[in-house]
């Protein structure tokens, strides 16, 4: 048999080959192309713009309008809806006893189906 | 008075660019040689060099010394890769991660004259298939044998698991096994 085609042989004409596997040289410097490009790119500041301001003064209008509209209520109004608050708290504590079982059905539910992508690949490597 | 790498990163991180400026000038032909062996076209790959160091500039606050700073542009550039061929990062995941035996690393040099002149010829030839490997290939040899990254650095870098990146390589080294067959049944049947 050819002693070149031994697997040591191969083995060591692949690792010389892949030890020697040349760097390409730079056509060109890009050092100044690359700064120029920096030096005309702003650096990023922290600096509030007009939206930033406009949408300040947007909230503030809201906000304002609700605690004058509430101060402006009428006593009973108030009254009626301090007790539509206590009802529907009421409420959503009795349903709760079903809500919190399903939140953490869901939650499994989703976690369960975050591994369906992992188990597919798992089944196709073994496959191959 | 040539400066370490440490410094230079800092005084970058505080802006300066004569700092950023001596990083770009040693680092750009690592950078280079990588982008031009995965996109094989020079000017695309110049292209992605600049790239990567303007996107460096701008991420370099976040640059904690983790790694190592050669480490940390090559994995933007490989990123910038991914962009240009989508189909990189699947096709490197898909190596799948079944550990496979590694050839052995070490090789030794022959010393008779003969034997000298027919391993340069093989070598030339193995270097022309090494060109002909796809580009995930391409990148993982690159990155092993001509910037010497261990393996557990290559499979972070590219945020692949340790057993895909064997297998990579262990798959480029078996391709280059049949090229290898292929020379020596076609060098007997022609002298034969």
């Amino acid at each position: 048999m050819d002693d070149r085609l031994t697997p040591k042989n191969q083995n060591n004409s692949i690792e010389d080959a892949l030890h020697s596997y040349p760097s390409v040289p730079m056509p060109r410097d890009i050092t100044a192309n690359v700064m120029s490009q920096i030096r005309a790119t702003p650096a990023p500041r922290f600096e509030f713009t007009r939206n930033d301001f406009l949408l300040a003064a947007v909230v503030a209008v809201v906000l304002g309008a609700i605690i004058f509209g509430f101060r402006s209520l009428p006593p009973h109004v108030l009254l009626q809806m301090r007790i539509q608050v206590i009802l529907l708290w009421q409420s959503f504590l009795v349903n709760a006893r079903w809500l919190i079982p399903a939140i953490f059905f869901g939650l499994a539910a989703v976690l369960a189906a975050l591994t369906i992508p992992a188990l597919i690949q798992m089944t196709t490597h073994r496959q191959r | 008075m040539a400066q370490s790498e440490h410094t230079l990163i800092q005084r970058s991180q505080k802006g300066d660019h004569d700092a950023f400026a001596a990083l770009v000038d040693e680092h750009q032909r690592y950078v280079y040689n990588l982008a031009l062996h995965v996109i094989k076209d020079e000017n695309e790959a110049l292209d992605l060099t600049q790239e990567t160091f303007v996107r460096a500039w701008t991420a370099l606050p976040n640059f904690k010394g983790q790694s190592q700073f050669r480490t940390w542009l090559y994995r933007i550039v490989t990123n910038l890769c991914y962009n240009r061929l989508p189909n990189l990062r699947r096709s490197l995941t898909d190596f799948g991660d079944d550990v496979m035996s590694d050839l052995p690393d070490t090789h030794t040099i022959n010393s008779n004259p003969a034997r000298e002149v027919e391993s340069n010829e093989i070598r030339k030839y193995l270097h022309q298939i090494i060109d002909d490997l796809d580009a995930n290939h391409r990148m993982l040899i690159v990155m092993r044998y001509q910037d010497e990254l261990s393996y557990e650095e290559i499979a972070s870098l590219l945020n692949l698991p340790l057993g895909t990146v064997k297998t990579g390589l262990f798959r480029a080294k078996q391709k280059m096994r049949l090229a290898l067959e292929r020379f020596y049944s076609e060098e007997r049947w022609t002298t034969a």
